[in-house]
């Protein structure tokens, strides 16, 4: 395949593109999924999806033109290049700001570029895995109360991606992401209905699934004891409150609030707030941001993502240091025109989208903080846990949804609040860290995922430690 | 592919599929999707030019015996690609010993549905006329005020789909659409304020003019506002835009009938009951013409069809696709979908059959929007696009708590000043109980829902 991309490029570049970069994506998806109610006990999905395809840019006058297909014949991939040269020339037209780069040296990837774990998913087969959901799910339905649907799922994502461009860098790597989640839904006594949920996910081998706290009959158990907990749980109130969020919370507020933000095309564009700040103080010395696809796997989790979909090296970016912000998160262009390195984040959900600037691993660095001091150090407020998601808008304005929570008073948890949303402006909230705790956890996911552009889902890196912030907007009953 | 021979050639490619199937397996029965569509867009941000144009083709296949059920995918339609997917398909059955017991046959053969309106000027849009059509945008909207930071975008887009199983089903559906979307920003010291708007028809090719007028004048009313001050409950308009949002996040979401038949849904033991106040009624139509979900069969061949979800408050149907159909005993409606709704994936075939709503529309009510903001006595709200976080809310407790970044103050009868962010919280349903008033200004939205303005009452909000 590596000789059919090298011919997209030459093609691209004789029919007069100014660089040309080319991709081949063979991966491999597999999505399990075991549906228990009160009534039925079924295997939903029993999926394996093979997605293979070639995605080609063409870079003309500073403007690219983007085309795909998932053919693998010469004859498709040639027409392919021809669309692409054809879009980028016809854009250009309209172009008032050209995003040039540079040429750059070769790169040339390395077998160690891989990830190496001991229980590789593509040496189990599909009963092993679906042995995993049935203890997960027979467990939580053990320990569950009023439960009206356990969900749990098994989802993974593996092949290689190769890529070649005008640069004749030649970078070849295997994807390696793992998930399995749990999800339960119990009915409280008024019929209302209140759910629990845990996962485990990230480029993990499935060794993982055998380690303390981490086993099937955990997460089954964690999801189970939510839902069975959020039965009891009393409507957070609305206004302004001191908090302690958890990891994962503060990975989505890293992610949805800040990392977006830091994204060259909206700063190139002039859409972010953050457009220009560079080196202002944004928040306090409690909040540094980092961004990488090469975090420490094996001691903290993540997603390994040792290149970008630009051929760029993945390397560990600071965008916020001890509140002072330090750096965007960029493809080549936007590097170039923002006067920074690359940083390794130019990235598309798959071979039928153009790649552009989006995150891998981003998170707040941890602090000196144990959870008990936390709680002590906030007093009294929430202490918000996990979530299903949330949202920015280019103003800095978010909205994030904890699924569950703590209300605390004088540091001692008093009783659990039902899913309740957090908002504000980051850039006041940034203002707010008082503290992070030494803990961190990160995770990738491959249900759910990351979206901006009509792009989704794609796979990010999330978590971080716990953070302590005052003053958050909580939604919930006036 | 021409768009007049998807159809014959993918039918084709099926039934080749179906006999290479029967020839590995005689035992088991199988289902073959095939997906075909060319999409071509132009972006343009703030002066940074985008442009993609190519072909999506999948194929998946679903394969059963003895009650178990697998389902295997595969990028491309060439014969390689089904056979690829039919042996993974296959090759999953036989690796499993587990059933899906409520599993009872694929779709039983029927007559198609009518496929939607169908413009041929579509197809003759070149990269050029979506490049042209994106200045036009541009120009619309910075007239209005030259400082406006803008981005936009044309598309359009054509294909067909098919499916036939071992039950002898075979048939096939084509569409075609284009859409335009602006996004308006409006700055004024550190003050940013946003607007957008957006255009999708199947029935004529692009005419852009208006659009990128609306989301510009929608930034700059919003500029200038001040903190709401306070933490209350208060009646809230709801425009289309806005309102397509909350039944998406809602009804769409409870009426499913996968939702309902999984006990997820709060509405799964109401059919028949009032859920709504009297003036509000729902439907989900899968045949009309102009709609952009509108295709001649769903997603596992069965036709499309109109479904009344809520007729005056009461509940009277779920939506179905023949799986959950016939565990509920209930016939499908014609509402399977892979990757179905407005945030569907570009690789619709990777996804398993599921249920979504195709057009869902909103019955008009009597009053103007103005005379809604009339009717309201004291303070109340004007959202007047989408709330941030709106879609993040969960099916099960229908508990909402969004921020709402276009918002007006409504003061005695009229609108008042724009308004910075406001949280707003509440339940889905119990604000269907809650419904004071609907308008008569029906629009059709992007989000495939069409409705008109909604005032809701008892909203928690916090500004």
């Amino acid at each position: 395949m590596l000789e059919k991309l090298q011919a997209a490029v030459s093609l691209g570049e004789k029919l007069g593109a100014d660089f040309v970069e080319a991709r081949f994506d063979d991966l491999t998806l597999r999505t399990l999924r075991r549906i228990k109610t009160k009534k039925d006990d079924t295997w939903k999905d029993i999926m394996l999806k093979s997605r293979t395809g070639t995605g080609i840019i063409c870079y003309f006058d500073g403007t690219p033109g983007y085309s795909f297909t998932a053919s693998e014949d010469l004859k498709d991939i040639e027409e392919t290049v021809t669309r692409a040269y054809g879009m980028a020339k016809a854009a250009s037209t309209a172009a008032t700001l050209k995003l040039d780069f540079d040429r750059r040296p070769t790169v040339k990837s390395r077998s160690s570029d891989s990830l190496s774990v001991k229980i590789h998913p593509k040496t189990k087969g599909q009963d092993y895995k679906m042995d995993l959901i049935n203890r997960m799910v027979d467990t939580a339905f053990d320990v569950g109360k009023e439960i009206e649907n356990i969900t749990g799922a098994y989802g993974e994502l593996t092949g290689q991606k190769l890529f070649t461009n005008s640069e004749a860098s030649i970078i070849k790597w295997e994807f390696l992401l793992v998930d399995m989640m749990c999800r339960v839904t119990s009915k409280a006594s008024s019929g209302a209905l209140v759910f629990g949920s845990e996962r485990n996910a990230g480029s993990l081998g499935l060794e993982a699934y055998n380690r303390k706290g981490s086993t099937p009959e955990e997460v089954g158990k964690k999801a189970a004891m939510f839902a069975a907990e959020q039965i009891q749980a009393k409507p957070c109130p609305a206004g302004k409150f001191a908090t302690l969020i958890d990891n994962e919370l503060a990975g989505v507020l890293a992610h949805e609030s800040f990392g977006h933000l830091s994204e060259a095309d909206f700063v190139t564009m002039g859409a972010s707030p953050l457009a220009g700040k560079i080196g202002n103080m944004l928040g306090t010395k409690h909040a540094t941001i980092v961004d990488g696809g090469n975090p420490d796997i094996k001691k903290e989790g993540g997603m390994w993502l040792p290149f970008d979909d630009q051929g760029i090296r993945a390397n560990m970016t600071t965008i916020l240091d001890r509140g002072i912000f330090k750096h965007y998160l960029h493809n080549r262009g936007t590097a170039q025109q923002l006067e920074q390195e690359p940083t390794g984040n130019c990235r598309a959900v798959h071979f039928g989208f153009m790649p552009i600037p989006r995150m891998t691993n981003t998170y707040f660095k941890p602090g000196d903080l144990t959870e008990e001091e936390a709680l002590e150090q906030l007093g009294t407020g929430i202490y918000a846990i996990q979530t299903s998601g949330g949202q920015v808008e280019r103003d800095g304005s978010f909205l994030f949804k904890a699924d569950r929570g703590y209300w605390v008073e004088h540091g001692e948890i008093q009783h659990p609040i039902l899913e309740v949303s957090l908002s504000g402006n980051i850039l006041e909230l940034l203002q707010h860290i008082e503290g992070a705790t030494r803990d961190i956890g990160l995770w990738g996911s491959y249900f759910g995922g990351c979206g901006k552009f009509g792009q989704y889902p794609l796979p990010a890196g999330i978590g971080g430690p716990k953070l302590l912030i005052q003053n958050v907007t909580f939604g919930g009953k006036a | 592919m021409e768009f007049d021979e998807i159809k014959d050639a993918l039918l084709s490619e099926v039934d080749t599929g179906l006999k290479f199937a029967n020839s590995l397996d005689k035992a088991a029965e199988f289902e073959i999707y095939l997906y075909y569509r060319s999409k071509s867009n132009v972006e343009i941000k703030q002066g940074v030019v985008e442009a993609t144009d190519g072909i999506v083709a999948g194929t998946a296949v679903r394969a059963t015996r003895d009650q178990k059920l697998s389902f295997a995918s595969s990028s491309g339609i060439s014969s390689n690609h089904v056979k690829r997917a039919l042996q993974d398909a296959i090759s999953s059955l036989k690796a499993t010993s587990e059933k899906d017991t409520r599993f009872k046959g694929f779709c039983e053969p029927k007559p198609p549905g009518k496929e939607g309106k169908f413009a041929p000027e579509i197809l003759e849009l070149t990269t050029d006329d979506l490049v042209g059509y994106s200045l036009q945008l541009i120009g619309n909207m910075t007239k209005a005020n030259g400082r406006l930071l803008a981005a936009v975008g044309c598309e359009k887009t054509w294909g067909g789909f098919a499916i036939g199983n071992s039950l002898g089903l075979q048939q096939a559906s084509t569409s075609a659409h284009n859409a335009c979307s602006a996004y308006a920003m409006a700055i004024d010291g550190e003050e940013r304020r946003t607007g957008s708007e957006e255009l999708v028809t199947r029935d004529k090719a692009l005419d852009v003019s208006g659009i990128g007028e609306k989301a510009a004048e929608k930034a700059l009313s919003l500029l200038g506002a001040k903190k709401l001050g306070q933490t209350t409950t208060l009646p809230t308009l709801w425009v289309p835009w806005a309102a397509a949002s909350y039944i998406l996040s809602s009804l769409q979401q409870a009426t499913k009938g996968s939702t309902v038949v999984e006990g997820l849904s709060p509405l799964r033991e109401k059919q028949g009951e009032k859920i709504a106040h009297p003036n509000f009624s729902l439907v989900d139509d899968g045949q009309n013409p102009l709609g952009i979900e509108t295709e001649a069969i769903d997603a596992e061949g069965h036709p499309q069809g109109r479904t009344v979800i809520v007729k005056n408050g009461m509940l009277k149907s779920f939506i179905f696709d023949s799986y959950y159909g016939r565990i509920a005993g209930k016939a499908s409606t014609g509402n399977c979908a892979r990757s179905g709704g407005p945030f569907g994936s570009r690789l619709p075939y990777e996804d398993a059959p599921s249920i979504f709503s195709k057009n869902l529309e909103v019955a008009a009510g009597k009053q103007s929007e103005e005379e809604l903001i009339a009717s309201i006595d004291g303070q109340g709200l004007l959202i007047t696009d989408i709330p941030i976080g709106i879609f993040h809310s969960s099916v099960e407790t229908g508990e909402f708590s969004a921020v709402a970044s276009s918002v007006f103050l409504i003061e005695d009868g009229e609108k008042k000043r724009p308004l910075e962010p406001v949280s707003i919280a509440g339940n889905f349903y119990k604000g269907l109980e809650q419904l004071l008033g609907v308008g008569n200004n029906i629009e059709i939205t992007s989000l495939f829902v069409t409705t008109p303005s909604l005032l809701i009452d008892g909203i928690s909000v916090t500004g």
